[in-house]
């Protein structure tokens, strides 16, 4: 058993016409038995910026208090807010640095710039990126994840189409994977307005 | 798990098979026959089960030709034990052999890992069992109705899938009395469905 699969968990943005959209299951376990089903693994950073972090959800915890804590010190020292680019950038190399003892999480970031165009990127846990122009997912059900989304995800999608693709590729997904599921939090970010959304799923 | 109600046995079980976290199979069936009125849950290894439960089957429809009655049921639980026991260093297998005779009526007997062969009023096996004793040995009492029974199974089934990740897909039940047996499924949009949060 591995490490990263002790608390299973899933994540999956994908990128629409001018929104993003990123999910996650919302269970918590310990291995086969279930703990929790309130456990979401996105965080929200900044209007701009959301992070999805899969994996050992202590490391997903403590990670997250990090990248809050700098980007709020970003936006103390330019005086602006930090875009998903960047982000993307800072998270990679402050996992790298822990190269030889690493997080045992597979982040994924989403998000709008300050243009308005949709920014997505993933990476493993040792901080390899990925800037993808359609999907990026990582968990437990990672080979579902990606055969759903490669066969659902077609570009140019609006924000209430993003909604229905994301959520069917994620719970069709999830329900194929022993340690991931029991209820799925949406979000879809557009210009204008956040909108969240948990889907009611299978509680197998 | 198998329950004696008043009148024969109520048997249920999930349908998830998994290899690591992946589910290989979402809608197998655990409840076996290995003759007319005599079926068996099998938990642990399924190639192990698959395989005691051909063999039993095989020797217990021998026997009932020879004997030409109606097998009973603690026959068909002492078989499963005889091959369990002897290869307990080999098989990863537990399981409940339950069914009715017209000699003892609705029985139900458990034989686990290991091969220790007992009869109970009802078993509970499986890794999703152990979530479920709690709600099973609260709410069991002796010569149940049918329906009483069928819900007390739906439930328990449907609690043990909620918490167990390797549990879960759609309840398949079977009911065996003097008059037949009875087989029915639940799928997974219609299960009870308690505390979400």
């Amino acid at each position: 058993m591995s490490i990263l699969e002790y608390n299973g968990g899933c994540v999956l943005a994908m990128a629409g016409k001018g929104c993003v959209a990123i999910a996650s299951d919302l269970r918590l376990g310990s291995q086969a038995q279930t703990i929790a089903f309130d456990k979401s693994k996105v965080f929200k950073l900044n209007d701009q910026c959301f992070i999805g972090l899969p994996g050992l959800l202590s490391d997903s915890q403590t990670f997250v208090d990090k990248l809050k804590f700098r980007t709020a010190l970003y936006k103390l020292k330019e005086g602006r807010e930090m875009q998903p680019s960047v982000l993307s950038h800072v998270t990679a190399n402050m996992l790298y640095q822990k190269r030889f003892g690493p997080y045992f999480i597979e982040p994924v970031i989403a998000g709008l710039d300050e243009n308005g165009d949709p920014f997505i990127s993933a990476m493993d846990l040792i901080g390899a990126p990925v800037f993808a122009k359609d999907f990026v997912l990582a968990g437990t059900s990672s080979e579902s994840l990606y055969g759903m989304s490669e066969s659902l995800w077609r570009e140019g999608l609006e924000p209430e189409d993003l909604f229905e693709v994301i959520s069917q590729a994620l719970l069709s997904a999830f329900d194929r994977d022993a340690v991931s599921g029991w209820g799925a939090v949406v979000h879809i970010i557009t210009q204008d307005e956040i909108i969240t959304r948990k889907l009611k799923a299978r509680q197998d | 798990m198998a329950v004696e109600y008043n009148g024969g046995v109520v048997m249920a079980a999930d349908s998830r098979t998994t290899t690591g976290a992946y589910i290989a199979n979402r809608v197998a069936d655990k409840l076996t026959p290995i003759h007319e009125k005599i079926y068996v849950c099998r938990s642990g290894s399924a190639a192990d089960t698959q395989f005691i439960a051909e063999n039993v089957k095989y020797w217990l429809d021998m026997h009932g030709v020879t004997l030409g009655e109606l097998p009973l049921v603690k026959t068909a639980s002492s078989l499963i034990q005889r091959l369990c026991y002897y290869n307990k260093n080999n098989f990863m297998a537990g399981m409940i052999c339950a069914g009715w005779d017209p000699v003892d009526g609705g029985q139900v007997f458990s034989v686990p890992i290991g091969g220790v062969r007992v009869r109970q009023p009802f078993a509970v096996g499986g890794s999703g069992s152990t979530y479920i004793y709690g709600y099973c040995d609260a709410n069991y009492h002796e010569n149940m109705t049918l329906d009483e029974c069928l819900e007390f199974v739906q439930n328990a089934v449907a609690l043990a899938m909620a918490r167990d990740g390797s549990s879960g897909g759609v309840i398949r039940t079977t009911v065996i009395n003097e008059h037949g047996v009875e087989r029915n499924m639940i799928p997974g949009n219609a299960l009870p469905r308690f505390s979400e949060y």
